[in-house]
């Protein structure tokens, strides 16, 4: 079913990327988690070989198959959303787990493929060089349904990579000026609105303690104080691996998951994290590249987008370590540990790698 | 061109992603810029940060040098103690901890309260001290519940203990925590809230020898304040440890002859000024002070009605009475307004500036000399003397011998009494001196007070013929700061020799020969003495305090007559007569001396 030849066209320096990224996120784990009972490098390590398996096994899928039962996709995750409202596992607040059997799975990670493969199926359908007005109707429908049912979790962290994806669509779409003057309003005003009516105590504490981390340092303003020595004590060559004292004396929080960043900072020093962004970059960069090897509008949409959501995640999940933004649970795409999230991103280059691989095909 | 139709134009993509990417480069290096910022630019302080989130310094107290007496026994000494702290970083909810550990520890919480309060400005980490002096039954409950109470430390300490209790307590002193105005002050080097530290005195004259150097233990901590392991430790340096002067039987003795009196007893050596034994009466147990609350038995000392925590011998200020008339003969002698011969008549009374003067023996002495008067305390001889020296030569003689200004003993707190004059009166009281006045200090009597411990030295230096010893505690380590360089001196005093032999004999006589001292007489040991025996200075304030009107007792005496040895002042409050009550006493201890010594 698989021709040799779409097997040649594999980009395998993306692949190859992928899973160097992946593989210095597992060490980084495994430096910060070692002493803890559980696993979680080794367990890293078989959901990365899991969702290798994966990537692979969707691509025997062409895209455009996929994107024609996007629609099911979607329908079938955002029921599975709304079920979760009622039904889903709580871990640490949020109701954004399910368990099968031994293991837990995050359907809004998925939800986030669904949304793209959905985005570039209706998108693409639009022939024109700038957006009109009732694809743009749609796509902010589309992004709103799982924006809202993931941000009612609660999980506001998870349910804010929605919007870029909106965003990246509607670029890419083109997008006049005057709308991007009327969205900005409309985000001022819904930020406005959200603040007063929508969001927690705890997020709001969140949000102003980006702005002053020390007003109450045992407080909220502790992660990021804690996270900010993390970086800064390990000056440029870093402390040495398994040697971060932040790190290895748990003053550091979420060390394996949100916070794996900071552990790279604090053992490897701005050299380590120079080389950690420059990898990141390398990804992201390789995978907006592959755009324009698109055999057409829809292969592009997917393309972009996944683009879109990992470079947003990178980027707010390091600011967030270093302080610049509220903690919100987003995790370092391939560095932090997680099997969801770890998929989800898999299942996006897997999309890139479809689209790119069947450029030169005719069907 | 077929091509085409498969393959969309897609320039506008191209342009587009490259924006974006332009877009997200930038974002990158936005990032590195700031992490850059952290890591290289505010290296330093992060890195200072962190090393304080993991080592953890804890002070090791150094034990505080012990006091021995002159022959070896332990008066202040250290006995471990255990002490519970609580860290409040631990605290799961913290009013709750403090309802269960008052339960436990059986501590109001409001007292833990105003405990923990005073130290509000520590990190959350640090351990403070909320009960001390745990027995081991209670070492035992908090032991055995360290898992439901992880806030709650036990921890050993050094603790003050004196194996003699009350025995000397108002030398030695005791410990008091400082108080945060005390640490503000900066006197305290090295020492913080919550330290113990020598409030009253050898515990607070010598604490810079006894205090000895805290150490400091770093440990590596992790997030939840455990110890990981230790990194660094600088020991302590134990205090050093003093010897004093006193001997401990005669300290004992004298503390035994005082029970159930109010009053004081001053041993001292007359050539070095080393004092043998100083004991005040009623006393107290400085062990129970070595906490670090204010306990009921505390407020209970301070308001009681005779002042238990006064170190009566260098802070009670009487009336010499009779036991100036030493100094009066001195003076009177010296300056030549009397000689050895010169004769009074004693009828029991007289008239002086038109006021009755009486002696205490109503019957009058009749014709007496220099050596009878002392012998039998005759006021009427000391009257006329007073009379024809005036105020202002008693008062220069007192002060050369002795009184008016502080001995110089080496512990905190002494008074300096007053010797009046009539330039005082016209400051602090803001009346001229009456002539009359001169008549009653001429006795000992009037405005004119001094402490035991003055009457002693005073004594001592009458011993020495002029000699003036400066009374002292400390004998080892010999200390070349300040007053103590060893013997007796003559520091000011111009009487001759010949003047202190004619009082000498006088003082003799008094003991020896029947004389009002006569109860303080030993055989083959020839004290020399005087009585006194004071009224007190209202009666009104004697009724106030429930007491029957009596007199108090004074003797003061040296032995023997020739290279005197030893130096002994009896005061006893409303002991009555000096002869009666001070004079046995006074014999006891030249008895206990002299079979020491001998």
């Amino acid at each position: 079913m698989i021709d040799r030849r779409l097997l040649e066209n594999i980009d395998w320096f993306l692949v190859g990327l992928l899973l160097l990224n992946s593989l210095f996120g597992a060490l980084i784990i495994y430096s910060s988690s070692h002493y803890l009972p559980g696993n979680y490098a080794l367990r890293q390590l078989i959901w990365i070989a899991a969702s290798l398996i994966a990537l692979f096994l969707f691509l025997v899928v062409d895209y455009k198959v996929l994107l024609t039962y996007s629609t099911y996709f979607y329908g079938a995750l955002m029921l599975v959303l709304v079920l979760m409202l009622f039904t889903g596992t709580s871990i640490a607040g949020a109701k954004s787990w399910i368990r099968i059997s031994s293991f837990q799975v995050q359907p809004s990670e998925l939800a986030k493929i669904a949304l793209i493969l959905v985005l570039a199926h209706f998108f693409s359908e639009r022939k024109t060089s700038y957006i009109s007005s009732g694809t743009a109707v749609l796509g902010f429908g589309l992004t709103a349904v799982p924006f809202i049912l993931v941000a009612c979790q609660p999980d506001l962290g998870t349910a804010m990579c929605f919007l870029p994806l909106l965003l990246g669509a509607l670029i890419m779409a083109g997008l006049r000026r005057k709308a991007v003057v009327v969205m900005a309003i409309v985000c001022l005003l819904a930020g406005i609105a959200g603040w007063n009516l929508a969001l927690k105590d705890y997020q709001k504490k969140r949000l102003t303690t980006v702005v002053f981390p020390g007003k109450d340092p045992q407080g909220a303003g502790y992660h990021i104080l804690q996270s900010k020595i993390a970086i800064g004590s390990g000056g440029l060559f870093g402390k040495g691996f398994k040697k971060g004292t932040q790190s290895q004396l748990r003053f550091l929080p979420a060390r394996h998951t949100d916070f794996v960043f900071s552990v790279v900072g604090e053992e490897l020093g701005f050299i380590g994290v120079v080389a950690a962004l420059l990898l990141c970059y390398l990804f992201v960069s390789r995978i907006f590249r592959s755009a324009g090897k698109s055999r057409d509008r829809a292969g592009v949409y997917l393309v972009y987008l996944v683009g879109t959501i990992v470079t947003f995640q990178i980027l707010v999940n390091v600011s967030m370590v270093i302080g610049l933004f509220p903690i919100v649970g987003i995790p370092l795409p391939l560095f932090s540990y997680g099997g969801s999230s770890l998929l989800a991103n898999y299942l996006g280059v897997s999309l890139v790698l479809n689209v790119k691989m069947r450029r030169f095909v005719n069907i | 061109m077929e091509k085409n139709k498969f393959y969309e134009d897609l320039s506008l993509v191209l342009l587009r992603t490259q924006r974006t990417l332009l877009v997200v480069g930038a974002l990158f290096l936005l990032l590195l810029f700031f992490i850059w910022k952290i890591q290289i630019l505010d290296h330093k302080k992060y890195w200072n940060l962190s090393e304080a989130n993991r080592i953890r310094e804890s002070v090791l107290t150094a034990s505080r040098g012990l006091i021995l007496d002159r022959n070896g026994v332990i008066l202040a000494d250290n006995a471990a103690s255990f002490k519970a702290s609580i860290i409040r970083e631990n605290c799961q909810d913290y009013n709750f901890s403090l309802q269960r550990i008052s339960q436990l520890l059986g501590v109001e919480e409001d007292v833990l309260r105003k405990r923990i309060a005073k130290y509000e400005a520590w990190p959350r980490f640090k351990p403070i001290v909320i009960k001390d002096n745990l027995d081991l039954r209670e070492v035992t409950r908090i032991e055995a519940r360290r898992l439901e109470f992880p806030e709650l430390v036990v921890s050993t300490d050094p603790r003050r203990f004196y194996p003699f209790g009350s025995l000397a307590a108002h030398i030695i002193g005791y410990l008091q925590e400082l108080s945060p105005e005390e640490v503000k002050s900066g006197k305290y080097k090295g020492k913080g809230l919550g330290d113990l530290v020598g409030r009253t005195g050898v515990e607070r004259e010598y604490e810079p020898l006894l205090v000895g150097g805290d150490g400091k233990a770093m440990d590596i901590v992790d997030s939840q304040g455990r110890v990981r392991e230790e990194m660094g430790r600088v020991e302590p340096i134990p205090g050093q440890t003093i010897s004093l002067s006193l001997d401990f039987d005669l300290q004992r003795r004298a503390t035994e002859l005082l029970e159930g009196r109010e009053g004081a007893i001053v041993v001292l050596d007359p050539k070095t000024g080393e004092i043998l034994a100083l004991a005040s009466y009623p006393t107290y147990d400085p062990n129970k002070f070595i906490t670090r609350f204010t306990p009921e038995e505390w407020i209970g000392l301070i308001n009681r009605p005779d002042h238990p925590l006064e170190n009566r011998a260098i802070r009670g200020l009487y009336a010499p009475g009779s036991v100036f008339k030493v100094a009066m003969a001195l003076g009177g002698l010296d300056s030549g307004v009397i000689t050895e011969e010169t004769t009074f008549f004693c009828a029991g009374t007289t008239q002086l500036y038109g006021r009755p003067f009486s002696c205490w023996f109503s019957g009058g002495h009749g014709v007496l000399n220099l050596t009878e008067a002392i012998r039998h305390s005759c006021n009427i001889y000391f009257y006329q003397t007073g009379r024809r020296l005036g105020i202002d030569r008693i008062a220069e003689y007192a002060k050369e011998l002795g009184f008016g200004s502080p001995t110089g003993v080496d512990l905190p707190g002494e008074k300096e009494g007053l010797v009046p004059t009539p330039e005082w009166s016209q400051r602090a009281r803001k009346a001229s001196w009456y002539p009359g006045e001169t008549i009653s200090v001429s006795i000992g009597q009037g405005p004119l007070v001094v402490t035991p411990l003055q009457v002693s030295v005073h004594t001592a230096l009458v011993a020495n013929r002029g000699k003036k010893p400066v009374p002292r505690l400390l004998r080892f380590p010999v200390h070349s700061t300040g007053h103590n360089d060893g013997d007796s001196d003559r520091r000011g005093v111009r009487i001759k020799e010949e003047t202190f032999e004619k009082v000498i004999r006088g003082m003799w006589k008094c003991v020896n020969e029947g004389g009002t001292g006569r109860a303080a007489s030993l055989q083959g040991f020839d004290v020399c003495g005087k009585t006194g025996s004071t009224q007190l200075i209202s009666q009104e304030r004697a009724e106030k305090l429930g007491r029957v009107i009596k007199t108090h007792s004074w003797f003061t005496g040296f032995a023997p007559q020739k290279n005197p040895r030893v130096v002994i002042t009896v005061l006893v409050e409303y002991g009555g007569m000096g002869g009666a009550t001070a004079a046995p006493i006074a014999r006891e201890l030249f008895d206990l001396f002299r079979s020491k010594h001998d």
